[in-house]
């Protein structure tokens, strides 16, 4: 059955893949937008501090490092969490039903048959080039501990987010519309992520590390490197604690996301 | 216990009550009023495995919400379903490997990729075996005749290669039961007949279990034998397709020609009007069966006039269905 | 003579239209306050207690966030409304319309926009307002002439979704050339980064661009920064981007329209 698993994955990706080769042009181009669509943060960033010279301490290589761990992050998530993303586009025109009819696992067939692979190149490729460009400029010595620490981060960043969009992917079970709520729980948060959290008020702050954890994706391990003094004003085992608030937020949101299905209402008709 | 058990179902849903004009959209954005819409309403009926039946009724009569909790898409909200042992909404994964659904207004295929690669990958998802899919596959394309578009990308399809396509896609792991949820929409008229007459095939030799969805009456009448009504959330028939026209279409129309100009003395229970006015050449006779034996009538005017010609004819189903749909039949 | 009645029409269709996500509505609003905030709280961490940077005070830091942001929210436009109907194939029956397509496609915008100029903008500036503050007009006639800016602004923003949309006439998908024009007015109006602080050899690219004079030019005026002469020459060149972008977009237009009627439509 596992086998079976793996060989259905391998479907869909070509599947995917020959869909997007129908229209080559506009994939490159794609991934080229998507490239400077995320760029445009860091662009503004590295202007402001062409002026300003640091940010509450951090300078210009520093912030490049923590959007680094952003973009890395996002570019694994969008290859599994794109349609958990997409989730309220999928029940409108009825390809959720579809999914429903078909005797595989709903995430499995909602991950695998939406995995945005132009994407990830896209936003993982800003963020490879932000950590090379960073990387060696920031004073990290690169060992085993702090390669499999990083290892670590990513991997549990990137469950942080997709548990955002698997409980954001719920709620369109009960609202018809979430863009907005995902515009201000997912992608605000996201833009307060770039920067370090401590320059912001204490309200938003208490957001980022309790309601919509984002500090755990990229401003905590990027402390765990880097050592700010800023960290001061923070229990310094939140910088060990990313894959233990990945798992455990995800396992919920799971038993969430399970729980509401059964009130799933369909569409049209 | 029948192969589908539907036992006294209910759904309803909530939607959103608009108001007009710019005070009630004021209104709106601050307080949103919502209405309760019953889309079904405890509906029971069964059927057995093997058979082929009519699912009809009006625009937003709750078909499509029948379908859907038949299907496993939707809980209903009271009462049970069970399709072949199965509960469907419980028991997802086991159930839906067994069933083949086809939404005619929502393709399942692949939009940008030839028609094979939509069929590959279904044989992924439900793990057919190879002998199982070559053989299924080769069998649905020859009674399909769909050797000339199989390589196409699937937006490049008319409506009708689609929906043949579609048709297949939902039957490549040989279900048990197939849902139809209208199959013909928008598919020319030849096109329709050979989807018609793959259906009965398939009911006929494989022994499926269909349930069909339709507004055209010609799907109904070439394909199933039973029919079941439902309006506005209720269950209003449920029987045989030539039991509409005994309970309901009681009236029979006899056309005579004539040989000569006659005058017909009246008869009892039985409506005559001319046809051919002034000439008395052709006339109709109208009467209700269970007044008037057909043959007894027939007898007695072959044997006392000329006949020409003589046409027997039964209301039009169609017509039938429009006049429950509107109320105007007692039911 | 031309009836503006069936405009009326399609602007008030796209201003009822709004209401139906209420929820959405407040999101948004909620959203448009988040981000002032944002560069609020960034420009604070910046200015580090500093009065002023470069001659310019952190209030007219907020000024221009609040402003540009708040009109960035009025300033709807729909840069799929074209290519939209392009690719599903409505265009051919909508150009038989007794109505002038381009008004029609400026009508549903300026219906949205006013809706969000009354709820979104009032209230979302209103908040950023109370808990930011910003620097007050320099006098009431500087008020009147920033809504008069900010009104070719629109014009400006308006053209430049018009020449791109014109695109799709050629190109089966357009979403990234949307995507690469907005990263370009992102980083180019001010509106994430007020161009007091643009290095000066950006500054003397975007000069030649119609960019700053969709947010930047208005706030200017708003602040006082201007004199009237410049204010005037500010005017002119906003003017002078709406004609010039608007011929180009016309241009396309015909040209599109030919290959459309070649192609049967």
């Amino acid at each position: 059955m596992k086998n079976d698993t793996i060989h259905l994955m391998g479907v869909y990706t070509g599947t995917i893949m020959k869909s997007w080769f129908q229209y080559k042009v506009d994939a490159v181009l794609r991934s080229l937008a998507v490239f400077l669509r995320e760029a445009t943060g860091i662009i503004v960033i590295y202007f402001t501090l062409l002026k300003f010279d640091t940010l509450n301490g951090w300078d210009i290589y520093e912030l490049l490092f923590l959007f680094s761990l952003l973009f890395l992050t996002y570019g694994v998530l969008i290859i599994f969490f794109t349609g958990l993303r997409d989730f309220g586009r999928t029940v409108r025109d009825g390809g959720f039903d579809r999914f429903i009819l078909r005797p595989r696992g709903l995430l499995f067939q909602l991950i695998f048959s939406n995995a945005d692979w132009f994407a990830a190149i896209g936003h993982g490729g800003l963020g490879i080039v932000l950590f090379v460009f960073s990387a060696g400029n920031v004073g990290i010595t690169w060992n085993a501990g702090s390669v499999i620490y990083y290892i670590t981060a990513v991997i549990g960043g990137v469950l942080i987010q997709g548990a955002i969009f698997l409980f954001l992917a719920t709620l369109n079970i009960y609202l018809l519309e979430t863009n907005s709520l995902k515009e201000l729980f997912y992608w605000n948060m996201r833009k307060f992520a770039g920067y370090p959290i401590s320059i912001f008020h204490k309200a938003i702050q208490f957001c980022m590390i309790y309601v919509v954890p984002f500090a755990f994706v990229n401003y905590f391990p990027a402390q765990y490197l880097l050592r700010k003094e800023d960290m001061a004003g923070y229990p310094s085992v939140y910088m060990y604690l990313t894959p233990a608030v990945g798992a455990v937020l995800y396992l919920v949101t799971y038993g969430f996301w399970r729980y509401s299905l059964r009130f799933y209402k369909s569409s049209g008709n | 216990m029948s192969f589908i058990e539907v036992n006294e179902v209910s759904k309803t849903f909530r939607v959103s009550k608009r108001s007009a004009g710019i005070p009630g959209m004021l209104a709106n954005l601050v307080v949103p009023k919502y209405e309760k819409k019953r889309a079904v309403n405890n509906i029971s009926f069964s059927i057995e495995q093997g058979e082929m039946v009519g699912f009809i009724g009006p625009n937003g009569a709750g078909k499509s919400t029948t379908i859907k909790m038949l299907s496993g898409i939707l809980y209903p909200d009271t009462g049970s379903v069970r399709v072949n042992g199965y509960i469907p909404y419980r028991q997802r994964k086991e159930y839906v490997g067994s069933i083949g659904v086809v939404f005619g207004q929502k393709s399942q295929l692949q939009w940008d990729l030839p028609v094979i690669d939509s069929f590959e990958l279904l044989k992924a998802i439900y793990r057919v075996p190879d002998e199982v899919y070559q053989k299924n596959l080769k069998r649905f394309m020859d009674m399909l005749d769909m050797s000339g578009f199989i390589n196409h990308p699937v937006r490049q399809l008319s409506l009708g290669q689609r929906m043949r396509a579609d048709i297949v896609a939902a039957l490549l792991h040989s279900p048990q039961i197939v849902f139809f949820d209208e199959p013909t929409i928008g598919v020319d008229v030849v096109g329709k007949e050979t989807i018609r007459n793959f259906i009965c095939e398939l009911n006929a030799k494989d022994k499926v279990t269909m349930l069909f969805t339709t507004h055209d009456m010609q799907d109904i009448e070439k394909t199933c034998k039973r029919l079941i009504i439902i309006d506005k959330g209720s269950k209003v028939y449920d029987g045989l397709l030539s039991g509409i026209r005994d309970a309901y279409g009681t009236t029979r129309q006899v056309d005579v020609e004539f040989a000569q100009d006659c005058t017909v003395l009246p008869i009892e229970h039985v409506e005559i009007k001319e046809l051919d006015f002034p000439s008395g050449r052709k006339k109709r006779f109208l009467f209700e069966s269970r007044e008037v034996q057909i043959d007894s009538l027939m007898n007695s005017l072959l044997a006392d006039y000329a006949i020409r010609d003589l046409t027997v004819s039964e209301p039009e189903i169609e017509g039938l269905i429009r006049k429950i749909y509107n109320g105007e039949v007692a039911q | 003579m031309i009836s503006l009645y069936p405009y009326f029409a399609f602007a008030k269709k796209s201003f009822l239209g709004r209401s139906a996500y209420r929820f959405d509505h407040f999101m948004g609003i909620l959203n448009t306050i988040l981000r002032i905030f944002i560069f609020w709280e960034i420009y604070r961490a910046l200015y580090g207690g500093r009065a002023e940077v470069d001659g310019v005070t952190i209030t007219m830091v907020a000024t221009n966030f609040i402003l540009s942001l708040g009109l960035d929210s009025v300033f709807c436009v729909n840069d799929y409304y074209l290519p939209n109907r392009i690719q599903d194939g409505s265009i051919a029956t909508e150009m038989l319309l007794p109505v002038n397509f381009h008004g029609r496609m400026l009508a549903d915008n300026l219906g949205n926009a006013l809706f969000q100029l009354l709820f979104h903008f009032v209230p979302a500036v209103a908040i950023s307002v109370i808990f930011i503050g910003i620097a007050a007009p320099a006098d009431p006639l500087m008020l009147i002439l920033f809504f008069l800016s900010a009104l070719f602004g629109y014009g400006v923003l308006w053209t430049i979704s018009f020449v791109a949309q014109m695109l799709s006439f050629w190109l089966i998908n357009v979403w990234s050339i949307m995507t690469i024009k907005n990263v370009f007015i992102n980083v180019l109006s001010g509106s994430m980064i007020p161009l007091w602080f643009m290095p000066d050899w950006m500054s003397g690219i975007i000069r030649f661009t119609p960019f700053s004079s969709i947010y930047f030019t208005p706030v200017q005026i708003y602040l006082g920064q201007l004199s009237l002469s410049e204010i005037l020459q500010g005017f002119l060149i906003q003017l002078f981007w709406i004609v010039f972008l608007f011929s180009a977009g016309m241009f396309l237009w015909k040209k599109g329209q030919k290959k459309l009627v070649v192609q049967g439509g």
